[in-house]
Order: C-alpha cells, then sequence, then structure tokens
C-alpha cells in the first residue's frame, strides 16, 4: 500500500496510556506525601481514623486516587486537545501571509506534499519568526496537526529541499509518531519550555536565590519529560527520513537539508528545550546525540545526523565529501567566493538580530564598533565585535585609512584597536576612535584639569550631575549596608596588561576611573574625562545639587 | 457429516471469494480517485497558463514561437479525453512548458516582475503537484495489478472480468526544479 498509516496510528494508542499512567502516578505520589505531611503536622485531628501513617487508612488512600485521578484527567485533556495551539503560542508561530512570496511557496510546497502522500490529513502550515534554521511538527487528540517553519529555513533552502524537510515532518504527522511526542510534549515539556522563560528572566536579579518552592511540581515535571526521551525512540526519525525519500524520491535534497541546518544555527535559545523532541534537528548540539550505544539510544531523541546523512546518500550513491563540494560549489557561484565562514549577524542599536551580511555588507555598515556583539554565521557563540580577528582587520583598515598619522601603539582595552594620540587642552591624550574612552598620564590630568579651554555642552554638565548623585546614593548605600564595591568587569591596562583598579577621583568628586599603578595611567570611559573637568570646574558635588 | 463438510467448504469459499472482490473494488476507486486527483491538477495548469502567456507576452517578442507551442499544446491536451491519448498530449504541454521556463531564465526583467514570479511559482507548484499526484496514481495502479494478477485473485478478477488500469507513463527528464532564490 502507497501511504495509509492506521495500523501504525493504532499501535500508538498505547504509548500515549503510558504517558497517563505516568501523569497519574506523578499527582498520587506528590499528593500522598502533601497529605502525610498535613498528618504529621496535626496528628490529633486524625488520631481517631487510626494511625498516624497513610498506609493504614485504605479510606483516605482511595479518597486521595480518585481526586488523582480527576486531576490528572483534567490535565490531561486540557494539555493534549489543545496541544496545537499550545506548542504554536510557546514558540510564537504565525499563520503564514499568502502575498508574501516565501510564503506562498511553503503552502505550495506543503499541498505537493499532502498530494504526494495521498491527501491523508489536513496539515496547517505555521511559520516561526526566527533566522535560525529548523522545522517541527504537531498534531493532537483533536486530529488537528501543524508544520511550524522557521524564516531562516523558509528563506534559506532550495524549493527542493524545502519539500524533502516538509515530507519529513508530514510522515511524523501522519504515521502518529508526532501525536505520541506532542502529547510528551505538551503533557511534561511545555513546563520546562516555561521555566527557561522565567529563568532567563529572574537570571540577573538573583542568581544565587534557587527556585521558588511552587515550582518544584514544574521541575519534577521537567525530569520527568528527560525521562519520556527513553520512550521515544530514534527510529522514528530515520522512519520519517525514509518516508520522506518514497514521497519526493529525492535523497539528496533531504541530506542537502540536514547538512545545511546542522551546520547553522539551528534555534539553541529560541525554542525552548522541551520541545526538541518535536524538531527535524535537535537546536541543542549534544554529544549523545552524535554518538551510538545502547545509552546513547536510549536517551537521545535525535540519532547522529552523520548517519542520517550518509544513509540517505547512499540511495544516490554519493559521497559526504561530493555533496559538501556541491554545496560549497553553489555558495561561490552565488556570492563570489564569500564562505559562509565570513558572514555576520550583527545586533544593532535597537537591539535587533540583522543580518548575515557578507564582508563586504559589514565595510558599509556605519553603526558597528567594536563594541557591537556580534555572531558568527557558523558558530553558536555570541561575542563582541572586537574579539573577531577578521573585524578587527577591518576596523584597523578604517582606521588606518582616516586617522593614519595620529595612530599610536597602544591598544584601547576595550576595543582592541589602536588608541589615537590627539591634542587636549593643549597637551596629547589617547583616545578611541570607536568607544571614545580616553587614556591619561597621571600627571596630565592636573594639567587638563587646571586648563579651562575645552567647553562643556549641556549634555555633559547633565550628565555630570547625574553621574555624581548616582554615585553617591550607591556609596551611601554601600557604606550602610557594608557590601564590597560591585564587580564590575575589571578592565587590563593598555601598556602592561595587568588589572587595573577602579576607583572614584576622589570622595569630593565621584566620577569613576581606573588607574594602573604600574605604569601611572588613568582609563576614562566615554565622556568620563569631560564629566570629571565639568564637575571639577562648576563644583558640582553630590551636596550642592 | 460430508455434506455439513462440504457446505462449510462451500460457505467458506464464497466469502473468500466475497472478501477479494471488496478487495479489488476498493482499489479499483482508490485508482479512479487518484486519477480525478491528477485531473484537478490538469485542469489548474490549464487555467494558469492563459495567464502567464499573456503576462510574459510584452517581454518576449522574439520567442513567439515558444509561447506558440505551449497554447496550441494546451489547447490539444484540453480537447483530448481518452486516457492513453491525454496522458500523452499532457506530457507534450509539459515538454513546452519547461522550454518555456528556459527561455524565461534568458530575461532578467521577468525576474523582477512580481507578477510573473508568482504565476510561475504557481505554474511550478502545479507542475510538481501534477508529478506527486501522478506518481501516487502510478503507486496504486500498481497495488491494484499486483492485485489483480497475484495467485488466487487473478481467478477472481477474470471471473468478474476486471480490466487493469493504465499506468501514467511520462518520458524520464520529469518533474522541473527550476531554482531562482
Amino acid at each position: 500500500m502507497p501511504i495509509t498509516f492506521i495500523d501504525i496510528e493504532k499501535q500508538k494508542t498505547w504509548r500515549i496510556g503510558i504517558f497517563y499512567f505516568i501523569l497519574l502516578c506523578l499527582y498520587y505520589i506528590v499528593a500522598i506525601a502533601f497529605v502525610q505531611g498535613i498528618f504529621f503536622i496535626f496528628p490529633i485531628f486524625f488520631i481517631k481514623t487510626g494511625s498516624i501513617f497513610i498506609w493504614n487508612n485504605p479510606h483516605t488512600l482511595l479518597i486521595i486516587f480518585i481526586f488523582c485521578v480527576f486531576l490528572s484527567v483534567i490535565h490531561f485533556y486540557f494539555s493534549s486537545f489543545n496541544a496545537v495551539q499550545n506548542v504554536m503560542k510557546n514558540i510564537e508561530a504565525t499563520i503564514p501571509d499568502t502575498n508574501d512570496g516565501i510564503h506562498k511557496r511553503f503552502i505550495n510546497i506543503l499541498n505537493e506534499i499532502q498530494i504526494a502522500s495521498g491527501n491523508v490529513k489536513k496539515i496547517q502550515p505555521m511559520v516561526i519568526p526566527s533566522l535560525s534554521m529548523n522545522a517541527l511538527a504537531v498534531s493532537d487528540l483533536r486530529g488537528e496537526s501543524a508544520v511550524a517553519i522557521t524564516e531562516g529555513l523558509l528563506s534559506r533552502l532550495s524549493r527542493q529541499q524545502l519539500e524533502a524537510v516538509l515530507a519529513h515532518e508530514s510522515y511524523h504527522i501522519i504515521s502518529g509518531d508526532c501525536l505520541e511526542a506532542t502529547i510528551a510534549t505538551s503533557l511534561f515539556g511545555l513546563y520546562a519550555a516555561m521555566l527557561d522563560k522565567l529563568q532567563s528572566f529572574g537570571e540577573d536579579e538573583k542568581r544565587e536565590g534557587g527556585l521558588h518552592p511552587a515550582f518544584i511540581f514544574f521541575w519534577i515535571l521537567v525530569k520527568m519529560s528527560y525521562l519520556l526521551n527513553l520512550l521515544i525512540s530514534r527510529e522514528r526519525e530515520y522512519r520519517a527520513d525514509a518516508a520522506s525519500v518514497r514521497m519526493t524520491r529525492n535523497p539528496v535534497a533531504l541530506a542537502e537539508a540536514l547538512y545545511l541546518i546542522s551546520n547553522n544555527w539551528r534555534g539553541t535559545g529560541t525554542i525552548s528545550s522541551g520541545l526538541e523532541m518535536l524538531c527535524v534537528i535537535n537546536p541543542k548540539e549534544s554529544e549523545i546525540d552524535e554518538s551510538e550505544g545502547f545509552w546513547a539510544n536510549l536517551i537521545s531523541t535525535h540519532p547522529p545526523i552523520k548517519k542520517r546523512i550518509k544513509t540517505l546518500l547512499n540511495m544516490a550513491h554519493l559521497s559526504l565529501s561530493d555533496m559538501e563540494k556541491k554545496i560549497n560549489d553553489k555558495h561561490e557561484k552565488a556570492e563570489d567566493i564569500e564562505t559562509t565562514e565570513n558572514r555576520y549577524y550583527v545586533l544593532d542599536k535597537s537591539n535587533q538580530w540583522q543580518g548575515p551580511y557578507t564582508t563586504s555588507e559589514l565595510k558599509e555598515i556605519s553603526w558597528i564598533s567594536p563594541g557591537t556583539w556580534i555572531k558568527k554565521f557558523s558558530s553558536e557563540d555570541i561575542e563582541r565585535a572586537s574579539e573577531d580577528d577578521f573585524l578587527n582587520c577591518l576596523f584597523l583598515e578604517h582606521l588606518t585609512s582616516s586617522h593614519s598619522k595620529h595612530i599610536s601603539d597602544i591598544k584601547c582595552p576595550l576595543c582592541k584597536q589602536p588608541l589615537l594620540k590627539i591634542p587636549y587642552e593643549r597637551t596629547y591624550i589617547y583616545r578611541c576612535h570607536y568607544c571614545r574612552g580616553s587614556l591619561v598620564d597621571n600627571d596630565k590630568i592636573h594639567r587638563i584639569l587646571a586648563r579651562r579651554e575645552q567647553k562643556f555642552n549641556e549634555r555633559i554638565t547633565a550628565l555630570a550631575k547625574a553621574v555624581q548623585l548616582d554615585n553617591q546614593k550607591n556609596l551611601f548605600y554601600r557604606k550602610n549596608n557594608n557590601t564590597k564595591l560591585e564587580t564590575r568587569q575589571l578592565i587590563r591596562c593598555p601598556k602592561c596588561q595587568n588589572f587595573m583598579m577602579k576607583r572614584f577621583y576622589s570622595l569630593a568628586y565621584l566620577v569613576e576611573i581606573d588607574r594602573c599603578g604600574i605604569c601611572n595611567v588613568t582609563w576614562f570611559e566615554s565622556d568620563e574625562l569631560e564629566i570629571l573637568q565639568c564637575v571639577i570646574e562648576n563644583k558640582i558635588t553630590a551636596n550642592s545639587i | 457429516m460430508i455434506t455439513s463438510i462440504f457446505i462449510a467448504i462451500v460457505l467458506i469459499l464464497i466469502i473468500w471469494v466475497i472478501i477479494i472482490y471488496n478487495n479489488i473494488i476498493s482499489l479499483k476507486n482508490q485508482v479512479k480517485s487518484a486519477w480525478s486527483q491528477i485531473d484537478v491538477q490538469l485542469k489548474r495548469r490549464h487555467d494558469l497558463i492563459p495567464n502567464l502567456v499573456s503576462a510574459v507576452k510584452g517581454y518576449m517578442q522574439y520567442e513567439r514561437d515558444v509561447l506558440q507551442r505551449v497554447v496550441t499544446a494546451r489547447t490539444t491536451a484540453m480537447n483530448t479525453f481518452r486516457m492513453l491519448e491525454k496522458a500523452e498530449k499532457e506530457n507534450l504541454l509539459t515538454e513546452a512548458l519547461h522550454n518555456l521556463f528556459a527561455v524565461m531564465e534568458k530575461y532578467p526583467v521577468l525576474k523582477s516582475n512580481t507578477n510573473v514570479l508568482e504565476l510561475q511559482e504557481e505554474l511550478v507548484s502545479t507542475e510538481n503537484k501534477i508529478a506527486f499526484s501522478r506518481q501516487f496514481y502510478n503507486d496504486i495502479v500498481a497495488n491494484y495489478s499486483t492485485m489483480l494478477e497475484s495467485f488466487p485473485n487473478n481467478i477472481v478478477a477474470s471471473f468478474f472480468k476486471f480490466e487493469p488500469a493504465e499506468y501514467f507513463r511520462v518520458k524520464e527528464t520529469e518533474k522541473i526544479k527550476p531554482e531562482y532564490n
């Protein structure tokens, strides 16, 4: 038979039964522990009924059991009947826009796949607004099902590659193994996803505080979701790959798609950890996924990508290197020998990721500076632009072309770019072109402070007042509470590379400076030098404001 | 005793024949519905072609004959109804369309025309749908033929005079995959 999977679907229902059973047990254990606790605290009220230990009271056990059945049925009903919508809400997916060319193509391809599979089931297309590359499939007990694709995947895969990925995902839905994964996810994994979000909110406030006791139940659910990985086998991914090939008759396209996804950002961070078993490739790069053996087979949800790609390529009698060559050739044609290595995402001023930009495009962008956060196209880490060798060369090139006369051999401690030696108040200071921080020899500070050629605009005056007040408050607070100086990152001295000491200029003039005791130099961050001058010239102290 | 065994055997035989008959019928209907699926897509392609031709006509003054081939292939395909013939004519139309797409690649102006791009996307999608539904149809026909020709079934099939279904045959260069992203 072509693809009629009704019998497979029947086999899957017992697994869903197991999920319900696990949930029930969980509720029962928690409830018994809770009631037992009450018994211990108020023994007098219950002593008449018999023993203080709950397992000697069959009536109480039964009542708790009925209560738990009731609760877990509600839980099960709400999470598994609306699973599609719940999951979609969690990943913020939306319905594709029919006026958008790329989205329209997505809808078309999904329709094609449905025809290829014999129109068994209606599948709702969804788009995840994320630059990462991943796809996931969900279906629930109401019979609704959806395939969600990230924008990154939609626009970066070719038509056949996308077709292959969609065929893979729709097999998950048609075969019914998506149903079991979705229910597992919505029963347990969604809480993991929620907890992820809560934790990232609370991270700045109190790192050592730990979790609120109310989260303990959620926490147990999260841990349960790891156990569920035991039940969800890797084999289903192989089966879905095979079915995708049967539908599209194009193993190479799927291999290429898997290769592209695995070598790009798979959505770590945007797709929460509880949802990983629904995705085409695990969003988190984990070692256990790439290894084989009994334990790896048991614990992980996805098989090794290399093995999947190899199996697919074997069908087409190709080797991995052939495919890599083909993909790289295409890139070269498209972007004048610019490899994917040299493409960057850049965080712009409104905190939005932009890109990926090629290196030639980066040169044209004026707002990028060494302090800007960037992410390489091929890697997962986010770093400052100054930490990237290639971008540093770019900045240096820019600097030498515009200010070649002033370049000194001292480097800015933040931007790692050469400082410019510029005249200031009839003497010389070193200033960074990008972050506007200044390095001043200690003996020159007094000269600068005494001289009054530099005029301050209103911004500096206002800033000076604000800084004074703020620092005064901090100082006062610190004295009263006896806490240590907050550990802002210490800066290394540009000359001797030792850590500089962070301190106020004086207790009357509360401007923060970094001083190196060995080289006798002081580092002012942007505007700090002007603020200090302004403060001293106008005698702005916190008490006088 | 013997008579009752004989009756039992006859009953089992009858039930068995009924089961086989029903299986064949259900497959036969699947073949029919798979064919109608192809038909829907073919019809859609016929509807889309005039739009595309009129959209690109202005840009492609020197490719009159390419366009003309598409138009004539469409009309002949639309006017044939017998299955074998229809498959052949539709293949001609597919070929003509591929030719048109290949020529369109030469005109960069067309790539910046959203209307043409949309139409092209629709046509490509329809082409793929035709290919997929034909693939599905052929799979079902294969099942149907296996059902008719395998051993005990063929007796029943020949008794009830089931006719084998036709494959939708195509030439090798099929299922276009243009890339314009």
